[in-house]
């Protein structure tokens, strides 16, 4: 188990650094929230529509794919060179890959998401101050969702000629819980109500989030065999 | 047994179960046109679900058959379980696609509305597209190995993935109850349309296993000739 | 040395039996078994599609095989057509990164490795930059970070000129000298001849005799083998 953590931490640590050289996912994930908080904002008729009705519903989509941006990225510096046969050959579990990939990705979706929400107060005015604590909760426990599922998912379409197509289609429907739970949660927050309120959307992506980082660790060695 | 006979006997076997569930459909047709009493409140445009409930659920059916198939294949590695859950996952997507398109057809008289967010049918519209994805991954994966393996990971994840969405739309419509325009049957039926309904869900049973055998009799005709091909190089 | 397998002598490194490894129907290796000892070095020639890279995969445990088993007793490097690296990295990153999942705690290592295949001046570049022969290198520098008792090459000479061909051959020397173990697929005869102990061929999945090149000219023994191709 020390072994899978280290290992997992090094390989975490590397995509980072490697991440922080080129900076290029990072920058498209962030102008491209910003570009969907924009034109979500100006797409809508204000006179009938507040920001406030729709800024939960565009903070997560904003967020969502964001982070799908992100997600391929881990893969692709794998296949590059072949990396991966390189870790392969070396004495790390296997799982340390997952786990390693799981937090490097849940670093940079949450670097992401960090910098847009402040860009999403600035546009869609909403106080966030009231329940901000509350917020970062929520935000943090369906991204854990987000990144498990995409993190096993890209390692898969990776390997194909349209990773940037299949990641979102294999991955969006188990969004579905999460994200639905997360919009339905940030709404009443934003409203000023307590915590206990939404206990059962959270129960609900806590439950998720068990079933699916398990699962999904589970099933990753599946996804390494060749 | 060659893989060619055996695909060519389940192929014949599969035929008929199809045509006597076929037949069986026509059978649930009539008694559920004439010998059904008509529902007050909806009238006789009720008489769909019928047909329209039970290949729901034969859909959603078709699709944890895939799943439990799924888990099967990574545990014994039997390629003819790769084979079956593939099998089972379009026969799933051809079910669920002519609920979802017809559904809002027939619906819209009814209901009020073309779409309803219920467990039953949120459930089967995301595992359509999930599906649908899958069938999509399957056509661009060329190792069957990997194909077979990244599949069931798939439909593994697939059947966990409906308890959760069944759980979203139930707090959904506790905090969001719909306005009471007509809402779709319950199972709670007096009897002689609870029988019918009965009757449709068997006979719905049947044609899934039909199509099932014919689709992986496909599967393994296929096989067959891989196998023929690399025999003879 | 043999191309069966023998009964496990202190100094057998590797030991393969009854390799099976398929593609769908097809049969990539069929039954392949050979075994290796410290010191000897293998050059392992065949025509293309033979399944020479997907045995050299199947004996570093990169595949596993249908049936049979690989038995590995040491450590095991290998340098393959792809670098196995991260071309944003450094070497010396690079080589930090694999070090650290080895388990090696002293970083001087690194130091060490890079040195020896000459690459100490140009440590810190990122290897995305650097030209074939150059990422050969480190792609070495990677195999031997953790003192493996056999290496695995897999066409190591392609796309390098004459003179980077030449100092790759002067350092497989030198692992030769130190007594690594090392199996090379390549059709270099000519370059390798002279580094090589043993010589066998792979075709159509099956693997031929195995040949001792000692006191023999290896070019005769060479095209002795390859008469199999015509």
């Amino acid at each position: 188990m020390g072994s899978t953590l280290r290992a997992a931490w090094h390989i975490a640590v590397k995509d980072l650094a490697i991440e922080w050289r080129t900076k290029t996912a990072f920058a498209s994930g962030l102008v491209f929230a910003v570009l969907v908080l924009a034109v979500l904002f100006f797409s809508r008729d204000p006179t009938t529509v507040s920001a406030t009705d729709i800024a939960p519903g565009a903070m997560w989509v904003t967020f969502t794919f964001a982070s799908m941006l992100g997600l391929n990225r881990a893969f692709l510096i794998e296949r590059e060179l072949r990396a991966l046969d390189g870790i392969l050959l070396t004495p790390a579990p296997r799982a340390a890959i997952y786990w390693g990939k799981f937090v490097a990705n849940l670093a940079f979706v949450g670097a992401i998401e960090a910098i847009s929400l402040p860009l999403f107060v600035l546009f869609y005015d909403v106080p966030i101050w009231r329940r901000l604590g509350e917020l970062i909760l929520v935000i943090a426990m369906a991204t854990i969702a987000f990144v498990a599922v995409g993190t096993l998912l890209s390692a898969m379409v990776v390997r194909t000629r349209y990773a940037e197509l299949m990641l979102p289609l294999l991955l969006l429907p188990f969004l579905v819980p999460p994200l639905v739970a997360g919009v339905q949660a940030t709404a009443p927050l934003l409203d000023g109500r307590p915590l206990s309120d939404v206990s059962g959307w959270l129960k609900l992506i806590a439950g998720f989030d068990v079933a699916f980082v398990t699962l999904a660790a589970l099933l990753f060695e599946v996804v390494l065999d060749e | 047994m060659t893989l060619r006979e055996r695909g060519n006997r389940i192929a014949r076997v599969g035929t008929v179960v199809t045509a006597l569930a076929l037949l069986g459909l026509a059978g649930v047709y009539v008694r559920a046109i004439v010998y059904t009493p008509v529902e007050a409140a909806q009238g006789a445009a009720q008489k769909i679900f019928y047909v329209h409930v039970p290949s729901a659920w034969a859909g959603l059916m078709a699709f944890v058959i895939t799943g439990l198939l799924s888990i099967l294949y990574l545990w014994l590695k039997d390629r003819r379980l790769d084979l079956a859950a593939a099998a089972s996952a379009e026969v799933g997507v051809a079910f669920s696609a002519i609920i979802l398109t017809t559904g809002p057809i027939w619906g819209k008289p009814i209901w009020g509305t073309w779409w309803t967010w219920d467990a039953r049918l949120t459930s089967t519209l995301f595992l359509f597209l999930l599906f649908v994805g899958y069938i999509v991954l399957r056509g661009v994966l060329t190792d069957p190995g990997i194909r077979g393996r990244f599949s069931a990971v798939i439909g593994i994840m697939a059947l966990f993935l409906v308890p959760f969405i069944h759980l979203t739309v139930y707090l959904f419509r506790t905090l969001h109850p719909a306005p009471i325009v007509l809402k779709p049957s319950r199972p709670s039926l007096p009897g002689d349309m609870l029988t019918t309904l009965m009757l449709s869900v068997g006979v719905f049973t049947v044609l899934y296993t039909g199509l099932l055998m014919l689709r992986y009799a496909l599967g393994l005709l296929r096989e067959a000739r891989e196998e023929e091909l690399a025999d003879a190089s | 040395m043999s191309g069966a397998v023998t009964a496990p002598a202190m100094d057998v490194v590797l030991s393969a039996s009854g390799v099976i490894r398929r593609f769908g129907y097809r049969t990539v290796l069929a039954g392949v078994s050979l075994s290796l000892r410290r010191g000897e070095v293998l050059l392992l020639v065949g025509p293309n599609g033979a399944g020479k890279t997907t045995l050299l995969r199947v004996l570093a445990g990169l595949l596993r095989p249908a049936t049979g088993h690989v038995e590995r007793h040491g450590a095991i490097g290998m340098v393959a057509h792809d670098a196995m690296l991260y071309p944003a990295l450094s070497g010396r990153a690079n080589l930090r990164f694999f070090a650290r999942l080895h388990g090696i705690a002293d970083l001087g290592r690194v130091d060490a490795v890079l040195e020896q295949v000459g690459l100490s001046r140009r440590a810190d570049d990122r290897v995305g930059t650097f030209s074939r022969g150059m990422l050969q290198r480190v792609a070495i520098a990677r195999a031997l970070v953790h003192e493996p008792e056999l290496l695995l090459f897999d066409e190591p000479l392609s796309g390098l000129d004459a003179a980077a061909s030449r100092t790759l051959v002067e350092l497989l020397a030198s692992f030769r000298e130190r007594g690594t173990a090392m199996i090379i697929v390549s059709h270099e005869m000519e370059r390798l001849g002279r580094v090589a102990t043993h010589i066998v061929r792979l075709a159509a999945g099956r693997l031929g005799p195995v040949e001792s090149l000692t006191g023999r000219d290896p070019g005769a023994v060479f095209a002795e083998l390859m008469r199999g191709d015509l």
